[in-house]
């Protein structure tokens, strides 16, 4: 409940500051550290310090893992202020409503990780989408942002209106917009019962599958994260898509669930995610400019992500976490350094080991993250999502699909590797500060240690 | 008085949001795009009052969804005008044909 | 059966009875309506003259053709009144269960007043309602 109020509050407060700090500078500070009591106050919560006691009628349910994940994509959300807001700063001319707009965006987060009510499904979803929506487009004088904003809010909406027919057809069966419906209850209505709730849920799935971008509706995300200002794409492609899933986790583990006699949810799931994993890595394999590479890998990345739903065991909700985590953590950091950059293709990058030794080195940490090598977070991230499905004792060829794609991932992530290091050139940076230089090996510091010791991250889930 | 059956509602509704769809898909103009998306949302209203309405009286749960998805219709249509007057200002025209700095 | 219990009786099964009340109303609807028309065009004076063939605008002359470019600021204004405009929405609800509500309703609904302010304060310090520049 923390979060989700002081994230709003913050969010009006600094929009009120746009006007009464002339300073641009000063807002970055303010941002972070706005995050910052935000991040102590979900801390609080998870320990039972609520600062707000609203009775929200079962529509919010708060458990140790929404607060973990809100912990860490509060955590992610200030480790990207601190990165890169530099270059949110130079995004556009109104650098305080960008903040305003990412805290707005934190409200939706965390009412995404707490819903336990198709109401505040829509609204978490919405509230997370409409900012960003404006956040594609900020940058106003240039055509593929407003291309791309135009793109999303078409592709954005109408998800929206497949999701409220969704959430229409499953009220019309069961009567209740709680996720946890009491079956036999003397005022459902007997006869369309269950096929309103089963289209209502292929509704609901199918835009859910939008809002995270898995394979047959993913078309829009290229497009909008190559056209979205950098830093910008880079906030998208990671907490909002991780908060994405937890909402599709939650809706799957509890309402498909209860369909399972009826509809056979784990084979669409697995479809989607063969789906996701082969458009996302093939395609990725043939991009030329690194930004786009990141949006296709970003797709590949999402049918990981996927695996949960096929698995729904104790250890898929540790892996999600510590995937989210893992994701994110590595993404803003690539991003980090790719706004930096004069020229967003693999050849921009081809020496920069010489010209920036530091900003390769951590470059080379977050990529062998999201690729999956042992000794960084991703490893485990992709160990533990993989094995929770292996322990269901099914969909063994799933797994194996999982393997060889992320093989291929290999591939094009170490591209940007080979051309770093072993390819000739002269890579053009802006200027770049010692502070980011620190910045950038602390995140890379957190994703070795997090692959050494993963439970140090998971141990919160339980104390 | 025999009442109207919910049936025929549902229908309605349903061919509305089909209609929606389809201009979302045909239209090439953005503001009529945008219509088309915004008679998807109405025609759920629809569909969440008859429900409400015949099924579960009892109780107006429906009709408070629709209050929030007029509102964040609006919301979502403020911003949507927005981006196509950023659009229009940059490309000179609101067809969606014309916006093709990216390839899909 | 009189006629004012078949008024009342709503329950009453479906016959052709019932749509009397109906049938009376629109009745007297279109009755009213051509006997107005009718009336009036023969009683009525006549003055043929070409402001009569004018489009109707409230009594001021119309002037140029409606589809010319229009000041960006009139787009603004009017997508901010109407995101003002729909919120009041809410306040349906509230107004409906006032009392039942108490202060503890009336504190809620100044709290979502107060934010809906924090807006509308915003876009006045940032002149999206200035009409002149």
């Amino acid at each position: 409940m923390n979060a989700i109020i002081l994230s709003a509050a913050f969010g009006v407060v600094m929009m009120l500051c746009s006007f009464l700090i002339k300073n641009k500078s000063n807002f970055r500070h303010i941002a972070s550290v706005a995050l910052l009591i935000l991040l102590i106050g979900n801390i609080a919560d998870t320990y039972g310090y609520t600062f707000f006691a609203i009775d929200t009628h079962g529509m919010l349910q708060f458990n140790r893992f929404g607060l973990l994940f809100n912990s860490i994509a509060i955590g992610s959300t200030l480790l990207y202020v601190l990165l890169t807001g530099k270059e949110i700063e130079n995004a556009g001319m109104h650098v305080a409503e960008y903040f305003t707009l990412i805290l707005f965006v934190l409200c939706g987060v965390t009412l995404l990780s707490a819903y336990n009510n198709l109401l505040t499904l829509f609204l978490g979803i919405e509230i997370m989408s409409i900012p960003l929506y404006i956040l594609t487009g900020s940058d106003k004088r240039n055509m593929k942002s407003n291309e791309a904003a135009l793109k999303y809010f078409l592709m954005g909406s109408f998800s929206t209106g497949l999701m409220l027919m969704g959430i229409a057809l499953t009220y019309g069966g069961t009567g209740t917009f709680s996720l946890e419906v009491v079956r036999n209850a003397p005022n459902m209505y007997k006869g369309l019962v269950s096929f309103l709730e089963i289209l209502g849920l292929l509704f609901l799935l199918v835009s859910m599958a939008f809002k995270v971008s898995a394979a047959p509706f993913h078309f829009w995300t290229p497009d909008v994260y190559d056209g979205a200002p950098s830093v910008f794409t880079s906030f998208m492609a990671t907490i909002v898509k991780a908060a994405g899933f937890i909402a599709f986790i939650k809706l799957c583990a509890v309402r498909m669930a209860e369909t399972e006699s009826v509809v056979d949810w784990k084979m669409i799931y697995a479809i989607i995610i063969v789906a996701t994993l082969l458009v996302g890595n093939i395609t990725a394999v043939f991009q030329q400019s690194v930004k786009r590479m990141l949006a296709y890998s970003s797709i590949a990345q999402a049918g990981f992500m996927l695996f949960t739903l096929i698995s729904l065991n104790d250890m898929a909700y540790e892996g999600i976490l510590l995937y989210s985590a893992a994701y994110s953590l590595a993404t803003i950091g690539i991003f980090a350094v790719l706004v930096k950059m004069k020229d967003y293709t693999f050849d921009g990058y081809n020496g920069l080991a010489k010209t920036q030794p530091v900003l390769a080195a951590t470059n080379t940490v977050f990529l062998l993250s999201l690729s999956g090598i042992p000794l960084t977070a991703g490893f485990f991230a992709k160990y533990y999502m993989l094995a929770a499905v292996v322990k269901t004792g099914n969909y063994t060829w799933l797994v194996i699909t999982g393997v060889l794609f992320a093989a291929v991932s290999v591939y094009y992530y170490f591209r940007v590797i080979q051309a770093m290091y072993f390819k000739e050139g002269n890579a053009e940076t802006t200027t770049i500060v010692p502070s980011f230089k620190y910045g950038l090996i602390a995140l890379a510091a957190i994703i070795i240690l997090l692959g050494i010791f993963p439970t140090l991250l998971l141990r919160w889930l339980y104390f | 008085m025999s009442e109207i059956p919910l049936t025929h509602i549902l229908f309605v509704s349903t061919a509305l949001f089909f209609i929606g769809m389809y201009g979302l898909f045909t239209r090439r103009n953005m503001i009529t795009m945008l219509m088309a998306v915004e008679l998807m949302l109405n025609s759920v209203n629809i569909n969440f009052v008859a429900f409400n309405k015949y099924l579960f009286p009892e109780n107006l749960d429906g009709v408070f969804f629709t209050i929030f998805i007029i509102t964040i219709a609006a919301a979502e249509a403020a911003v949507a005008i927005a981006i196509i007057i950023n659009l229009y200002r940059s490309h000179h025209s609101i067809d969606v044909e014309d916006a093709t700095e990216m390839k899909w | 059966m009189t006629l004012l219990n078949m008024f009342l009786d709503t329950a009453a099964a479906n016959s052709a009875a019932n749509y009397l009340p109906i049938g009376i109303q629109i009745f007297f609807a279109i009755g009213f309506v051509a006997t107005m028309l009718v009336l009036s065009n023969f009683m009525g004076p006549k003055r043929k003259t070409s402001d009569k063939l004018e489009t109707f605008a409230s009594g001021i002359e119309t002037h140029g053709d409606a589809r010319q470019p229009m000041a960006i600021k009139y787009f603004l204004v009017a997508i901010l009144f109407v995101l003002f405009d729909v919120e009041v929405i809410f306040f349906y609800p509230y107004a409906v269960n006032f009392k039942e509500l108490g202060w503890a309703g009336f504190g809620e609904i100044v709290l979502f007043v107060a934010f809906f302010l924090a807006g509308f304060v915003y876009i006045i310090k940032k002149g999206a309602l200035n009409w002149e520049d």
